[in-house]
């Protein structure tokens, strides 16, 4: 699968209802870290687990005043649209958005 | 000739590794072309046991006269402020620190222990070391607030884990030659020449910080590796991207994060764990911002670069 139909995938499991971990979002490093460590055991390969423990959605979400879509987040690429960090490496939309922001 | 004596206190040896592999000048040129007499180094000193103290007190009683005092590692003074764990030709370390700065010229804190008290200070600081004249920000340290050697100056620190031993020669040199009052210190009492810009000045990796695009693993030649991995390049002092290491290479130029070992408060976060090689953040924006940039700066500057970010800026432009 391209990472044209990966995205229209995600895009598909998003718009069903997927249920993902949204909230809280990873305040600290410490929440960073245990999600990301999560995201090593729980995950893997599973794009479902990645999605959910990730907290993805398809529409940017606002904590502590701050947009965090994955536009602005670091791990984004901006012209390949790719999330970039390493537990996820999927391909992702500049409007979506997940609780691993950083900026 | 400038006479010269080093001594070391709570110490690993790294600063006298660091200062044998300088080049310009070198250790070597600092005697035969600077006219620098050392009396002893701990790694260098022929003499051993008594012939070293009766330097070291020929030197206190002015029977020889002490230009320029060199120390490296912190000062301990465990257990209960005696500085019974460090002792050294028969007394504890500290007392010669003190009796032997008061009689120097100048006194010159080489690496991040002599300075600021570096990693053996951090919390719980068992050994109850400080820096000669710090201990981490706060002024004091074993010599006091208000020390100043008989040229006038207080101690010139030169941090660093290690130092770079050009750092380190330079300042000795100028020092020994007459040019100390060509010689500008900041706050932290470090020579301006070196430690006004940030070890990301120079660094190879600025097109990346620029665009904002990270670094996700050890190594990799492209990104920057402030966003993810801890880097303390945008804030820390040193010009370790402009005088390089071994003469062509630095921490980030090959991949590793600026630890920010020149600042007073090197370990960073009591070395936590989770916080090496890790940046911080609340809410996904830095704990540490770049200096002088404030979070709604940041975060706007943030947006504008990734959406004008070329697309070379997200490849490996190394590989050919």
């Amino acid at each position: 699968m391209d990472d044209d139909q990966m995205r229209a995938t995600i895009a598909g499991m998003l718009a069903c209802g997927l249920e993902t971990e949204v909230w809280p979002r990873a305040g600290t490093s410490e929440e960073v870290n245990a999600i990301v460590a999560r995201l090593q055991v729980e995950a893997g390969d599973n794009l479902e687990r990645k999605l959910v423990i990730a907290g993805f959605t398809d529409h940017t979400i606002e904590a502590d005043g701050i947009e965090q879509p994955c536009e602005t987040c670091m791990y984004y690429k901006v012209h390949a649209r790719f999330c970039d960090l390493p537990e996820l490496m999927l391909p992702v939309e500049p409007e979506w958005s997940c609780r691993l922001w950083r900026i | 000739m400038a006479n010269l004596l080093w001594l070391q206190g709570g110490a690993c040896s790294g600063n006298t590794m660091s200062f044998l592999n300088a080049e310009e000048p070198s250790a070597c040129d600092l005697v035969t072309d600077f006219g620098i007499n050392v009396l002893w180094q701990p790694s260098l000193g022929l003499e051993l046991g008594d012939q070293v103290k009766e330097i070291i007190e020929k030197c206190i009683s002015g029977e020889i006269k002490l230009d320029i005092f060199v120390f490296e590692g912190t000062v301990i003074n465990a257990p209960n402020g005696t500085g019974e764990w460090n002792r050294f030709c028969g007394r504890p370390m500290k007392d010669w620190v003190k009796e032997l700065s008061a009689a120097a010229d100048f006194v010159v804190a080489i690496g991040d222990c002599a300075t600021y008290g570096g990693i053996p200070a951090t919390a719980p600081n068992p050994t109850d070391s400080v820096g000669l004249q710090f201990l981490k920000r706060a002024k004091g340290g074993a010599l006091g607030d208000g020390f100043t050697a008989k040229s006038g100056l207080p101690v010139i620190n030169i941090p660093g884990c290690p130092a770079h031993p050009d750092w380190v020669t330079q300042i000795l040199v100028a020092v020994a030659t007459g040019r100390a009052g060509d010689l500008t210190l900041d706050e932290f009492h470090r020579p301006k020449t070196f430690f006004s810009s940030f070890t990301q000045t120079g660094c190879t990796r600025n097109m990346h910080f620029a665009y904002k695009v990270s670094t996700t693993a050890f190594g990799q030649r492209k990104g920057c590796l402030f966003y993810d991995l801890g880097c303390r390049g945008p804030m820390t002092h040193s010009p370790c991207n402009r005088i390089l290491w071994n003469r062509h290479s630095s921490k980030t130029r090959a991949g590793m994060p600026c630890l920010g070992c020149t600042e007073p408060e090197f370990p960073f976060f009591d070395l936590a764990p989770g916080t090496v090689f890790k940046t911080q953040t609340v809410m996904g924006v830095p704990k540490d911002m770049p200096e002088g940039v404030d979070k709604k700066g940041y975060i706007k500057l943030t947006a504008a670069a990734k959406g004008a970010a070329p697309a070379w800026a997200e490849e490996d432009i190394f590989v050919v």
